[in-house]
């Protein structure tokens, strides 16, 4: 975290930092439409590539960006 | 139908569950951007529309069974469609049985289930007769949902007024493409407005954060504080009629049956309007709580099943919010599919009958069987390790593509606009429905002033 701790915003119902969603949104964006227009074949090759390619991004945003949530496991009985 | 065929059906039905067993779980996922970019993208790869419907039945009902998950284990919402339950969800955790919650809520499911599927092929046998009639005047007929819906909307009066200006922004995006010479003249754009209309309340919430005065007038949030409840260990499979007892499944499947017939309206109002009525009379706030739950999730549940199967068997059109919505892409996703010639036209009643329980009985077995046994532990994997971000910048990065493939690069654009308008009425009051039927309406609405 950074030293000045900036506060998250609630975006589609949970909280983001924004810096690490424009990142998020910029490499998923990057790699599914060029993924889109590099494929080399007809129909449906684009739309495979593309998929592809935002899938990559999802995977890579999701090692480079920590979910912003604070997970406790807890015992509970039931009474 | 073909072994081989069976076998795609399957594999597809056991993907759909695994895939929205986990995409149910993250919160705040909206119902229909994340099923129908994914439905829609299966469709144009060229899939066989019995694996697409098979793919559509098992994730709806995977979707619904684990939406609610994330309620009874962390109190927040998993969707849009869970959100009334939280309040009951609360009062069961008060009690200190968070984990009968749970049980009651997917019980309830599986429930709203088995009485939607096979209602909604007795009530779309009984509207086939008429559905040439239907299908012949469908522009005035979306117009009248759109009018419809909007007098159910939160703000009626901006729902209404707002019909024929939002037409106007579809249709003229639609006639400059064409003026341009972007896309020929005997195509649409469909997709990606749709799309547009759909990631709306995201963009603009993003576009307001641009703004620094409005950022710096924002509440200060830290990370979300999530304490996951372990339960105790299930035994053997779980079955939903011994976890709830007579009442509650009569009130279940009561409240499905309605949940069914009303597929025409908004699942959401239905759940809660439901939800309260049948409960009402109850005292003790445990039992009150645990009907409630078991009810609502049936509601849901039926009305997301019926609001897809009726329009696809008996008509062809997407004549309800969930066929508008997160099933879209089994009526329109042209080129393959076009309300000319979708799924309603490709398969027969029967063909999407067995399909459509293929799908969904591999989604209870699987989901309902999971869920039971590992909640805590599948809730506290996609809590730990999917970040949010990367769910929205996968959904922003499939809506830029599909709208470039649409109509290339200026279509980003245009969606963009549609996304900003969309998102702005969103805000004020106007639902998503009044919206889509407006994107089905606009050529035959804005026809009439020619």
């Amino acid at each position: 975290m950074s030293q000045e701790k900036q506060s998250l915003v609630d975006i589609w119902g949970d909280n983001v930092n924004l810096k690490d969603l424009l990142i998020a949104m910029a490499i998923c964006v990057a790699l599914a439409l060029g993924g889109f227009i590099i494929a080399p074949g007809d129909d449906p090759q684009p739309l495979i590539f593309g998929l592809v390619g935002g899938v990559l991004g999802f995977i890579i945003s999701s090692i480079i960006i920590k979910p912003k949530r604070v997970v406790e496991h807890v015992e509970e009985e039931e009474s | 139908m073909d072994p081989v065929i069976i076998i795609q059906v399957i594999i597809a039905a056991v993907l759909g569950a695994g895939l929205y067993t986990l995409i149910g779980i993250a919160p705040g996922t909206d119902e229909t951007a994340v099923l129908a970019p994914v439905t829609i993208a299966l469709v144009l790869l060229g899939f066989s529309p019995y694996v697409i419907v098979a793919f559509f039945m098992s994730a709806i009902v995977a979707k619904k069974l684990t939406d609610s998950i994330p309620v009874a284990v962390a109190g927040i919402p998993g969707g849009v469609m869970s959100a009334p339950m939280v309040e009951h969800a609360m009062t069961l955790k008060e009690h200190g049985i968070p984990n009968t919650s749970i049980k009651k809520m997917s019980s309830g499911s599986v429930i709203g289930t088995l009485v939607a599927v096979p209602l909604s092929f007795i009530v779309a046998s009984l509207i086939l007769p008429y559905a040439d009639v239907i299908s012949e005047h469908s522009g005035l007929i979306f117009t009248l949902g759109a009018v419809f819906l909007a007098l159910l909307a939160k703000n009626k009066i901006l729902s209404l007024l707002v019909i024929v200006p939002f037409a106007i922004l579809l249709q003229g995006l639609q006639h400059l493409y064409w003026g341009l010479e972007i896309i020929p003249g005997d195509t649409s754009v469909f997709v990606s407005f749709f799309l547009g209309i759909t990631i709306g309340p995201i963009v603009f919430s993003l576009v307001e954060l641009i703004n620094k005065n409005h950022r710096d007038n924002l509440p200060f949030l830290d990370k979300k504080d999530i304490k996951i409840r372990k339960g105790e260990k299930e035994e053997g499979v779980p079955n939903p009629f011994k976890i709830l007892d007579r009442k509650e499944a009569g009130s279940s499947a009561a409240g499905s049956v309605l949940g069914t017939l009303t597929f025409f309206l908004t699942p959401v109002g239905m759940t809660v309007f439901i939800g309260e009525f049948i409960t009402r009379h109850i005292k003790d706030p445990v039992k009150r709580a645990s009907r409630a739950l078991a009810t609502m999730d049936g509601v849901t549940n039926a009305s997301y099943i019926a609001g897809t199967l009726i329009p696809l068997i008996a008509i062809g059109l997407p004549l309800s919010p969930m066929a508008i919505g997160p099933a879209a892409g089994l009526f329109n996703s042209p080129p393959e599919y076009t309300p000319e010639n979708n799924i309603h036209h490709l398969l027969s009643g029967t063909e999407i009958l067995i399909v459509t329980v293929i799908g969904v009985a591999v989604a209870l077995l699987i989901t309902y069987y999971i869920i039971i046994r590992f909640a805590p532990q599948i809730v506290g994997f996609v809590f730990k390790f999917i970040p949010h971000e990367a769910l929205i910048g996968l959904f922003a990065g499939l809506v830029v593509m599909l709208a470039f493939m649409d109509a290339g690069f200026i279509n980003i654009f245009g969606t963009l606009l549609v996304a900003l308008v969309a998102g702005l009425l969103y805000r004020n009051g106007v639902n998503y429905g009044v919206m889509f039927m407006v994107l089905y309406a606009a050529p035959w609405l804005l026809g009439l002033f020619g």
